[in-house]
């Protein structure tokens, strides 16, 4: 018979790294890069400063594996530092966190992934991670190689020396992994920067990738956002054992203070409520020491049998349209965007809450191409496995068409647009250890549909602009081409003396330049909606006028659709006399006067 | 060479289309002098514009018009439609006649040749073809009566005890004794109203069969040696000439017709109806082109007890039986020929498709007995004699 053996969850992990995001050198570099930056990001917002990163990943050598790269990955932060006796702890040691079932809206939560980045480090390249820490207390940093003890589940402090570092206070951790490099695309690191900068506009990153030059991408807000308490659990979110364990934190208590005290949503009244879903009077009234365990299963029932008002959403924290607005003109020139913050709401018993930029890029995609989606969890980029998120679901559900983009049948838009979908919640539903698909529930679902619909109106009023710009030029051609064409053919058949054709040209001129005018307006109406509406995005920006002319011009350039300065009356006329009044001659004064005045006037409106 | 005399007529017109045309054209001239948008009104050619009376026997057309007003929107449409008319109308002067194929080209040819034209230019022939439509529809007039002629496919017909006679349009007269064709079909084609049928004898039945296939099997084997009948092949959804053909046999010999054909949904609603009571589409035609006496000969649910055929499933699975399935049952909620008393017994077989989710090849009956090549033919006789149809 084969021996049971036991062994420490960083063997499990060892074993297992696929799990947390390093099934390939490809995502392992990415993934190392995501750990160090949400550490660095969730530790200076912990203490209230603005983030000020440098990043820098190179090729440095061959990796050991088959076609790898050994790669340098360095994040730098002005984040508080690690004090000496947590470097072990937090790069070393597996489910190590000050995070863990808090219930808050913190980029890492269990304390695997800076772990399994070291792991990766140590079975490809033989070392751990370097680490240089200084806290505002120290007068010099510390530095040292961490390795994670897979036996053990301990770090393991190498080289540990002090060093003189210009920063009063911050973390440096450089890993050398086997790994390659992609820069763009869904899986791409300047996909994730991207990401990364578009959700924290209080961000300030330097980056160097590969051989191209550093970028700086400033911030564009001086608010750190600061993340909202945990509150109580809720009744509704447990099972019998959490309940119990639970139960266990408060000792010598009545049940009845443990539930009003212990739980959120929980007063005198729905513990009468509960009375009458079979919870008995005398367990209410004893210890919670004195409960035994079948007892505490039937208190637990009538719990759950109880309606019971939904749980706060105090504990949920929102980037914000204004913060979204500024921040996505951070990653490109952009044509036009719209931002929706929903308003927190409770999905499968969990506090949730969704945003959703939306934005067209001069110079970025195709027509062709579908939208590019970049999904967010509590601020982190997702970069794998979409098909099953919840974000894309929801994304390919939304009628687009209706808002004036282009879809295929239950698919990502095409167009050169960026959707960036960002669910927060201190409870996120993950299908993986990996954090990379959001369990699609039908209410988050839902929840995510309705803010991108929302971000879809806004969205369609510089569309419909557009679109009808478009639909005058279209009728106005219309006319030019067809409306001889017509005449001539009526003509032909009725065998019609010219005098009648050149008759009927007038009268159809006079028709559809009625239909041409109707158009007309519908586009100053749709203009003068989205003007609105830039008046408004203009305020939250703070755009000055230069950079609105290049928008104003790059937009012109790229949809191409901008209607021709020729009057509509000169083209109607310039049409339908084409044939029939060839032999009456050109344009009379008159209406070669009539032109230009009408020219002048476009010119002023525009 | 004989004296070329008027035209072979699907029907007796009392209309003089190039007059009819003309005034349509001059109306919108006179229209369009006066500011006045022009409109052209046709009937409304979709089922919820369909009538059904069981005595009349097919679909009627009801009171709905379609009425394409002049506006930016349908000025191409109105140009394309008044270009067309001008070569159907030289057509009839010249005598020409087109497919709806070569309407496309010489359209595209006139485009082609003068840029003035070019505007105009069809991307494929669905667009022509809608316009030579739309002319028809307004008109009121069938696209045969516009010298346009498809080339119909089906209506492949043997019998031994037929004489057909057709005048054609120099006045002389073809003569075509089926009985001496051997294995060859008769085939009618664009006018098939126009034929003089004559009996060689007594005719007891015509049998239309589904499958084309399977009526050259029937013949083959012996079926019209034996049984004083016209076979025809209908090669799925019956063609113009098809139905024409039909409707000249059911009025010119009264004999009785059967439709022989799969036990599904698509037969009975696409096929079968279509030949008996005509379509939605072609409203004006209806009258000339439908032979409301056919019966559905089978194969009903009936004979699949009776004859333990084999029967696939319709899955929901498979988009395109989903879809036949959904359609059978707007059918039966929509389609005024299911929805009449008078079809109850059709209504039934469909809903017993919608039910059992099953369907059954009109092919299957050579399982009943595999040693018999004739079984086809005799459980055929049979059914008729027996009157086991609907």
């Amino acid at each position: 018979m084969s021996r049971i053996t036991t062994s420490s969850t960083a063997e499990y992990f060892a074993k297992n790294l696929q799990q947390v995001g390093f099934s390939s050198p490809l995502k392992a570099v990415l993934t190392t890069l995501k750990e160090a930056v949400d550490n660095s990001l969730d530790a200076c917002e912990e203490h209230g400063i603005a983030p000020e990163l440098t990043v820098s990943i190179l090729k440095v050598g061959k990796g050991s594996g088959r076609n790898t790269d050994l790669v340098e990955i360095i994040v730098e932060d002005n984040g508080p530092g690690l004090e000496q006796g947590d470097l072990a702890k937090v790069f070393g040691e597996y489910l190590a966190s000050s995070k863990f079932g808090r219930g808050q809206c913190s980029r890492g939560q269990q304390g695997i992934g800076i772990s399994a980045a070291t792991t990766w480090a140590q079975l490809t390249n033989a070392a751990g991670v370097k680490v240089t820490s200084k806290t505002q207390k120290m007068r010099k940093a510390i530095q040292c190689y961490i390795d994670v003890d897979i036996k053990g589940n301990k770090g393991i402090i190498k080289k540990k020396e002090t060093v003189d570092w210009d920063k009063s206070n911050g973390l440096r951790v450089e890993f050398r992994i086997d790994g390659r490099v992609q820069l763009n695309g869904d899986g791409g690191l300047i996909t994730y920067l991207e990401g990364t900068t578009l959700v924290n506009p209080h961000l300030s990153l330097n980056y160097k990738l590969l051989d191209n030059d550093w970028v700086h991408v400033g911030r564009v807000s001086d608010d750190v956002p600061k993340v909202p308490p945990p509150t109580l659990p809720h009744p509704h979110t447990m099972k019998l054992g959490e309940f119990m364990t639970h139960a266990g934190l408060y000792g010598k208590m009545t049940l009845d203070k443990f539930l009003k005290k212990g739980f959120s949503r929980i007063s005198d009244n729905t513990i009468k409520d509960m009375m009458k879903h079979g919870l008995k009077k005398d367990h209410l009234k004893r210890q919670l020491t004195a409960i035994k365990e079948t007892e505490y299963k039937s208190i637990f029932q009538a719990i759950q049998e109880t309606d019971l008002a939904n749980p706060t959403t105090r504990s949920v924290l929102t980037v914000g349209e204004e913060g979204l607005a500024k921040s996505i003109q951070r990653i490109g020139e952009v044509d036009f965007f719209s931002v929706n913050t929903r308003k927190p709401k409770i999905c499968d018993h969990k506090p949730v809450v969704v945003e959703v930029a939306i934005a067209r890029f001069i110079n970025r995609g195709d027509a062709d191409d579908a939208a590019q989606l970049i999904r967010f969890a509590n601020r982190v980029p997702l970069q794998f496995d979409k098909a099953a998120c919840a974000i894309t679901k929801a994304v390919e559900s939304v009628n687009w068409r209706s808002y004036g983009l282009t879809q295929p049948k239950n698919s990502m838009p095409l167009g050169p647009y960026v959707f960036a979908v960002a669910v927060t919640s201190p409870f996120i539903k993950f299908k993986n250890a990996s954090k990379e698909t959001i369990d699609a529930s039908d209410e988050l679902v839902e929840e995510i549909r309705r803010a991108l619909m929302q971000a879809g109106q806004k969205l369609s009023r510089h569309i419909k602009a557009e679109h009808r710009a478009a639909d005058l030029e279209r009728k106005i051609q219309h006319i030019e081409k067809f409306a001889p064409i017509l005449v001539h053919g009526l003509a032909e058949i009725t065998k019609a003396p010219k005098k009648r054709e050149l008759a009927a040209t007038e009268g159809l001129k006079k028709i559809l330049g009625r239909d041409a005018d109707d158009a007309e307006d519908k586009l100053k109406e749709a203009e003068g909606r989205l003007k609105v509406l830039k008046a408004k995005q203009k305020k939250t920006l703070g755009i000055n006028e230069q950079q609105e002319e290049v928008a104003k011009e790059a937009t012109k350039k790229n949809s191409k659709k901008a209607v021709k300065k020729t009057t509509k009356k000169t083209v109607i006329k310039k049409a339908t006399t084409k044939r029939a009044s060839t032999k009456k001659g050109a344009v009379t004064k008159k209406v070669a006067q009539k032109k230009m005045a009408k020219k002048k006037t476009t010119k002023k409106k525009r | 060479m004989a004296k070329r005399t008027s035209p072979i007529r699907v029907r007796k017109l009392d209309k003089n289309i190039p007059k009819l045309a003309n005034d349509i054209c001059n109306q919108m001239l006179t229209d369009l002098e006066n500011a006045k948008r022009p409109v052209i009104e046709a009937v409304k050619c979709s089922l919820d514009n369909s009538n059904y009376s069981p005595k009349v026997g097919y679909f009627t057309p009801g009171d709905k018009r379609v009425r394409s007003e002049l506006n930016v929107s349908s000025v191409q449409k109105l140009a394309r439609t008044v270009f067309m008319l001008n070569i159907l109308l030289k057509n009839l002067k010249s005598g020409a006649v087109n497919t709806k194929r070569e309407l496309y080209y010489i359209s595209k040819g006139f485009m082609k040749s003068d840029a003035f034209y070019k505007p105009l230019d069809f991307e494929d022939q669905a667009e022509s073809d809608g316009v030579v439509e739309f002319i028809c529809d307004f008109m009121e007039v069938y696209r045969e009566e516009l010298n346009c002629f498809a080339g119909d496919r089906g209506g492949q017909t043997y019998s031994k005890n037929l004489i057909v006679t057709e005048t054609l349009e120099d006045g002389t007269k073809a003569v075509v004794d089926l009985s001496t064709l051997g294995t060859t079909p008769f085939q009618p084609k664009n006018k098939p109203q126009s034929f003089q049928l004559k009996k060689k004898g007594k005719i007891d039945f015509c049998l239309v069969v589904e499958s084309e296939g399977t009526a050259n099997t029937l013949v083959a084997n012996g079926i019209t040696k034996r049984h004083k009948c016209i076979v025809m092949g209908a090669q799925g959804v019956p063609s113009n000439g098809v139905r024409g053909w039909c409707k000249t046999i059911q009025e010119q010999l009264k004999v009785p017709i059967y439709f022989y054909g799969d036990l599904d949904a698509y037969t009975m609603q696409n096929i079968f109806r279509t030949l008996k009571a005509g379509s939605a589409a072609s409203l004006i035609r209806n009258s000339d082109f439908s032979a409301p006496d056919v019966k559905f000969l089978g194969v009903l649910p009936e004979d699949v007890k009776k004859y333990d055929l084999h029967c696939y499933s319709v899955g929901e699975k498979d988009a395109s039986e989903a879809r036949s399935l959904k359609k059978a049952k707007d059918v039966l909620a929509n389609d005024p020929f299911f929805k009449d008393k008078k079809n109850k017994d059709l209504a039934a077989i469909l809903k017993w498709l919608v039910k059992e989710k099953k369907r059954c090849e009109q092919q299957s009956v050579f399982s009943v007995d595999p040693k018999n090549p004739r079984i086809l033919e005799e459980i055929i006789v049979d059914k008729i004699k027996k009157g086991s149809y609907v």
